[in-house]
């Protein structure tokens, strides 16, 4: 028994599931549990979208959620559990894309570390997504740098303050 | 030494095989093979901008490896392009 699922599933052969991932970090010892669902959505930056493709780096993207369950850990201090799980492949509108939960004592250190989680999922993992449109046109979504030679030239040329400035 | 990288998200589109394959010198650092890897494309994919081979990292299976690093043993790597999951 671990207290940590890392999975990424290819939606050819079976779609994420919530109720998994909601009894997976379930325990006696927990009584906050806080659950992030990311879905497809059917329309992105003015344009109507009819599905998404995701690419990931499958060895990294799970050593990368096995780091983030590390730091999760590291900032809540106590018990928890913790599901973080992507989807591979082609998805359509309302196929969930990502699942991240977590269960601890309190509803505080569930919070905080369910949203530690996606956001460093979103801004760490190597995953990628191409964004289909109904023109039929498809384009790969703008994304976090992960070369710290470019972050810190990124971070020089910042005027004031916010640096991550992008909205993803 | 034969140096594999593997392609992913927009930078696919730099060759249909899903791979690069560079002849880098023994105990290349990242930043130079970054540099190699930029010329290859100039010459066989010019439609690929140089400014997302610039925003690109290159990773083992294991770990992001910065400029300062050298090659690892077995020339495996991958370059990824900004990430963008969720």
């Amino acid at each position: 028994m671990t207290d940590l699922h890392t999975a990424v599933v290819d939606i050819r052969d079976t779609a994420l599931d919530p109720a998994a991932a909601l009894d997976f970090v379930s325990d006696p010892r927990f009584g906050g549990i806080d659950m992030f669902i990311g879905k497809v959505r059917e329309h992105n930056l003015g344009r109507i979208v009819t599905g998404v493709s995701y690419d990931l780096f499958e060895p990294l993207a799970l050593r990368t959620f096995e780091a983030i369950a590390a730091r999760a850990r590291n900032e809540i201090g106590g018990p928890m559990k913790l599901y973080i799980a992507h989807a591979k492949g082609d998805l359509g509108i309302g196929d969930v894309a990502v699942i991240v939960a977590a269960g601890t004592p309190h509803r505080d250190e569930a919070f905080r570390a369910c949203r530690l989680a996606i956001e460093t999922v979103k801004h760490e993992a190597p995953i990628w997504k191409q964004e289909h449109y109904v023109d039929g046109d498809s384009a790969w979504s703008e994304g976090c740098s992960l070369c710290d030679e470019h972050r810190q030239a990124e971070q020089a040329t910042a005027s004031h303050g916010e640096v991550h400035g992008h909205s993803h | 030494m034969k140096v594999h990288i593997a392609l992913f998200g927009a930078l696919r589109d730099a060759d249909a095989r899903g791979f690069i394959e560079l002849e880098a010198p023994e105990s290349c650092t990242i930043a130079t093979l970054r540099e190699l890897l930029r010329a290859h494309l100039r010459e066989h994919a010019p439609h690929i901008s140089p400014h997302l081979v610039q925003r690109s990292a290159f990773a083992s299976e294991d770990e992001i490896l910065h400029g300062h690093r050298t090659l690892p043993d077995n020339g495996q790597l991958a370059i990824l392009p900004p990430v963008s999951g969720g």
